[in-house]
């Protein structure tokens, strides 16, 4: 190579490097707080996330390949309470970054200040899969999500000082488009308050509470545990008990067991959208919610 | 006389009450606005708060310093045909793991075995492994120190009770007994690479291997390790990744070994029903050189060959194909045959059944069978990919 092309291709590896100069690199455990990164940091970050959105958050796998990104990530951001305890803190150490571990400045933990539910009073894993700090799906409370974009500013704001306007005027307009949003989605569900559904795994009791829902049972008869023949019978029984109208369940589990209790009971079964990127429409957390909302509604009539 | 003695005391306790009350009123200004000092300042650090933070944090349980600690218990029954007691039962070991941050440059792993001596059938105590791993290096770099297992390959690195077979490839056990686990300092350096995941490991051990091939020398002669990890995505549900290990130390007959290995490993999980299904391919070659006399070198090729198929949420299935040439005469070449069946019951507990068919070199045939139950209490952590 001669000594011309030999500076040419420094000079262009200098401009790309430089390309991506200022913006901050936020790397998420799940697509919820990547998303809602993307609606404070807009332009001024590029994020990516790990886990993908229609993937069980609990079980991913510590792949060699995402620690690329965390090795030059500026932020890091996680759901926390122990969701991700099987593969984040492996990629976190294996990262060699410490400007993301625990602890440090671009570490957030975005369940911090959240009301928890289902927060144990003692630990015994004969009851399946029990949360140590307490139910671990909280995303899923649209207002958790302002609580959320509160954690995730604060540590936008920490990294990148200078910009904290920026962030605190797309933060005001976050949660302002939360609130006009609730509205609608609260007047949507309105007229199913109370009312009594199934659903696979005990992930949505955050959305239960805040949409006023009734969650009698689940397809498994303990966290983690697959559904059992007796556990079906028993779901049958009482959707017929109860006139249950619908099975709510996430892409990741399977739906045969559910399949069974639909042709024996003529329940609906429902595959809502634990997370954004679930399914190709849901763009971002706002989707989130009008995706499921509006298929919820639309079975529960 | 009586009533007016009580009077005049309740009247000089009423004074003396008053006067100490007027003591402690007189000292309430002073306290007062040390009290207005920390409410202010309370005031101002909760308006901070409510500027820069969601909510006060509220701890959710008390704070510990302890490590986590867990408890991986490994019961074994197993049957050979070709001996005189064909059935035993055990439990093969009880493994106590604490591992922790220790400051904000360093974590700690520790791993302490009491594990069941084949000859003595008596349980002895040991330090599996017991290092630290540095967090904070800079350019990439990670350091460990202390007692571990090496980078060589991809069976070495990992516990025994996380691989999806009970006993060892014949060709790795014939090179490295349990497998190469040592005092030593390892420096692994994650290569600037943003198109694939490469990681080049160095390691220095005092010595001590598993199999005569490799001990710990009188003299300077340390066992030095290397390997090359190369990770590639395929794409969202399969991965591929390719290794190249060597090994160089001193064996049993004051002289050299020197043991280089391929490894390549396909995984297929669909991301979507990661719990539901997948498959693993994975082989190793070793080519071992053993330095016998000043004259005499000794070469000999071992390879393994497996694959894993998940067939439920909880069941899998492996086979694999096990070749190893002697590593003192290469020309007594042995060839096994095995299959697992595993259950899986959830994270903390599984059941691994395995039968296995050993052609050996004088084509004699050995059938063994073994049967494994994992069990776990406390939290242990993920495994290596």
């Amino acid at each position: 190579m001669s000594t011309k092309k030999l500076i040419a291709t420094f000079f262009l590896l200098g401009t790309f490097s430089f390309s991506n100069a200022g913006i901050i690199k936020v790397v998420a455990t799940t697509m919820d707080m990547k998303s809602i990164a993307e609606l404070i940091g807009c332009e001024k970050i590029s994020a990516t996330s790990i886990a993908t959105g229609y993937q069980n958050p609990h079980f991913v796998d510590p792949k060699p390949s995402y620690i690329i990104n965390l090795t030059n990530a500026d932020l890091f951001i996680t759901v926390g309470l122990d969701l991700e305890a099987g593969w984040s803190p492996q990629l976190l150490a294996s990262s060699r970054n410490s400007k993301i571990q625990k602890g440090a400045n671009g570490y957030v933990d975005a369940s911090v200040g959240v009301n928890l539910l289902q927060v144990p009073s003692s630990l015994n894993r004969g009851e399946g899969d029990i949360h140590v700090y307490g139910n671990p799906h909280y995303w899923l409370d649209p207002l958790n999500g302002k609580i959320i974009a509160r954690n995730i500013c604060n540590g936008l704001e920490k990294v990148s000082p200078e910009n904290k306007a920026f962030f605190e005027a797309n933060l005001v307009k976050f949660n302002s488009t939360i609130d006009a949003k609730m509205k609608t989605w609260s007047a949507a569900i309105a007229p199913f308050k109370g009312a009594k559904i199934i659903a696979y795994h005990n992930e949505w009791c955050y959305f239960e509470t805040r949409f006023g829902l009734h969650i009698v049972d689940f397809m498994e008869p303990k966290p983690g545990i697959p559904p059992t023949p007796s556990q079906l019978v028993k779901i049958i029984n009482e959707v017929k008990t109860n006139a249950i109208k619908v099975i709510i369940s996430s892409p990741y589990f399977t739906t045969s067991s559910s399949d069974v209790v639909k042709n024996q009971t003529g329940v609906k079964v429902l595959t809502l959208a634990n997370s954004v990127g679930a399914f190709d429409t849901i763009k971002t957390y706002y989707d989130l919610f009008d995706y499921n909302i509006n298929l919820l509604t639309a079975a529960l009539k | 006389m009586f009533c007016i003695k009580k009077i005049s005391l309740f009247i000089l306790l009423f004074i003396a009450l008053a006067a100490l009350n007027k003591k402690v009123s007189a000292q309430t200004p002073a306290d007062s606005t040390a009290a207005t000092d920390s409410l202010l300042l309370l005031q101002i650090e909760a308006q901070m708060q409510t500027t820069n933070d969601a909510a006060p944090f509220v701890p959710r349980v008390a704070a510990s310093s302890n490590p986590d600690i867990s408890v991986i218990g490994d019961f074994g029954a197993s049957y050979i045909n070709a001996a005189k007691r064909n059935f035993d039962a055990y439990l093969n070991e009880a493994e106590f793991s604490f591992q922790s941050v220790v400051d904000p440059y360093i974590r700690a792993d520790f791993f302490l075995s009491l594990g069941k001596d084949e000859d003595t059938h008596k349980y002895a105590a040991n330090i599996e492994e017991g290092y630290l791993t540095s967090t904070s290096l800079p350019w990439g770099l990670q350091l460990k120190a202390g007692k571990f297992k090496s980078a060589f390959g991809r069976i070495n690195p990992v516990h025994a009770h996380a691989l999806p077979f009970i006993d060892l490839p014949n060709a790795y056990e014939n090179l490295f007994g349990e497998g190469i686990n040592d005092d030593g300092v390892s420096l692994s350096w994650l290569l600037p690479n943003h198109a694939f995941y490469q990681e080049l490991t160095a390691q220095a051990f005092a010595g001590y291997g598993d199999s005569p091939l490799f001990i710990r020398s009188d003299r300077n002669n340390f066992l030095y390790v290397g390997h090359l990890k190369n990770f590639f995505s395929l794409n969202d549900n399969a991965t591929l990744e390719f290794g190249l290990s060597a090994a160089m130390g001193p064996n049993d007959s004051s002289l050299s070994t020197q043991v280089g290995g391929v490894d390549l490993t396909y995984k297929w999980k669909p991301l979507e029903h990661n719990t539901y299904k997948s498959f693993t391919w994975q082989s190793e070659i070793f080519y071992a050189k053993v330095q016998k006399t000043e004259n005499i070198q000794v070469n000999s090729l071992g390879l393994y060959s497996l694959m894993s198929l998940q067939i439920a949420k909880r069941s899998f299935i492996t086979a694999r194909y096990n070749y190893a040439q002697d590593v003192n005469a290469p020309a007594a070449v042995l060839m096994a045959y095995s299959a697992t069946y595993g259950w899986l019951a959830t994270e903390f507990q599984k059941i691994e059944l395995e039968g296995k068919m050993t052609e050996q070199p004088n084509h004699s045939q050995t059938y063994e069978a073994w049967l494994r139950w994992i069990f776990v209490i406390g939290t242990h952590g993920a495994h290596q990919y």
